[in-house]
């Protein structure tokens, strides 16, 4: 109880970040290091200029004191991004992004952007599908009901930003509609 | 707008009156009803305490007629358009139209049809302002972290002053999501690490 309201309904944004920079992303490493044992596991060794598997946040950490190159991920350029953005516009429903799409995306494009080759057409193609998105899951709130809901691929930054209402908004649904046998009220 | 003991709103939402007809004599109790007669006569009609209505009701005292709020009235305004109508104006005190809804619905027969009407009636304009509820959250969630004035939006204001105490609550959470997710967009980890 001692949570503040806003921490109790859901988790920050850069919690979902920390969590997403667990994720292993291939480096170009710019020097050389022993394979080292951290709690989440051993990642090594570096060996320029060969390519190595790094969490993110050891990738990101290396970038900043220009250590390393970032290698993108496959799904971080501008054709598969258009293909992306396109399926969202014509089909009515999420098309498959992975997970932690926004997080990864944010970070890499923060500290990474002289690695891509187009970063600020990815920036704006990003924002593209993040839009096309939310105006799909706001019509997702025209369709909630006091019993389910069913928005398949949503990302997590998407279904953290969209928790609190649509929990609230169904919760309350539940206490509205009063139907012993399921749902045959439904009009 | 929950049950629990502690709940402010349920409380408040409680305190509200509704118009009963007793069906019995009580004899003595004639103050309650704030006239000048000693006894409580069968047919007479009064605003009571849903908290003190449900005892009457169940024991066979009174009857609860449906308060205008849920009526006919409000009903066809509501079927014509759910978000022009102010809610929050309809039931007095913290405007919890919801809440003393449900509390009605609570008081009647599981299966009369008043209770599937009015339940019917909660659950779809509940909905149907949904949607508009969260836009409006997200708009101003938007205009603020920007830092501009909220001019232009008068369209908004009327809708926005009649939300329901539940929909305000819903109103608070969906700007505050909103906002937080767009701090961290908006936000630089460079000079972090």
């Amino acid at each position: 109880m001692a949570l503040p309201q806003s921490l109790m309904v859901s988790v920050m944004p850069s919690e979902l970040e920390l969590i997403a920079c667990e994720q292993l992303v291939e480096i170009i490493p710019l020097v050389a290091m022993e394979k080292t044992a951290f709690i989440s596991g051993a990642y090594g060794p570096l060996r320029p200029p060969a390519r190595c598997k790094v969490p993110i946040w050891i990738a990101t950490n290396l970038k900043l004191k220009k250590k390393c190159h970032i290698v993108p991920p496959s799904w971080l350029n501008i054709e598969y991004l258009q293909d992306r953005l396109s399926r969202e516009t014509t089909y009515p429903e999420f098309s498959a992004m992975p997970f932690r799409f926004a997080e990864i995306a944010k970070v890499l494009l923060d500290v990474a952007s002289d690695d891509f080759q187009n970063a600020d057409k990815i920036r704006s193609l990003l924002k593209d599908i993040r839009e096309a998105r939310q105006a799909k899951s706001r019509e997702g709130l025209t369709k909630l009901d006091h019993s389910e809901l069913s928005l398949p691929n949503l990302s997590s930054m998407e279904i953290n930003e969209i928790r609190p209402h649509f929990v609230k908004g169904m919760e309350s649904l539940v206490k509205l509609v009063k139907d012993p046998e399921g749902r045959h009220m439904e009009s | 707008m929950d049950d629990d003991y502690y709940s402010i709103d349920a409380i408040l939402a409680e305190n509200q009156k509704i118009q009963c007809t007793f069906k019995k004599e009580i004899p003595n109790m004639g103050h309650l009803t704030g006239g000048n007669e000693r006894d409580i006569k069968p047919t007479m009609k009064a605003q009571i305490p849903v908290w003190l209505a449900r005892t009457l009701f169940f024991s066979g005292y009174a009857d609860l007629t449906m308060p205008p709020a849920y009526a006919e009235r409000v009903r066809h305004a509501l079927d014509a358009e759910a978000t022009s109508v102010k809610l929050s104006n309809l039931v007095g005190q913290g405007g919890l139209w919801y809440g003393f809804g449900r509390l009605i619905m609570n008081e009647l027969d599981d299966d009369s049809p008043d209770t599937q009407e009015l339940s019917k009636l909660l659950a779809t304009t509940f909905k149907a302002r949904l949607p508009a509820v969260v836009d409006q959250a997200q708009h101003f969630a938007s205009i603020n972290t920007a830092g501009s004035s909220g001019g232009g939006a008068d369209a908004g204001i009327a809708f926005r002053e009649g939300l329901d105490g539940t929909e305000r609550e819903l109103f608070n959470l969906a700007q505050e999501s909103a906002k937080r997710t767009k701090l961290w967009y908006e936000s630089s980890d460079r000079g972090r690490r």
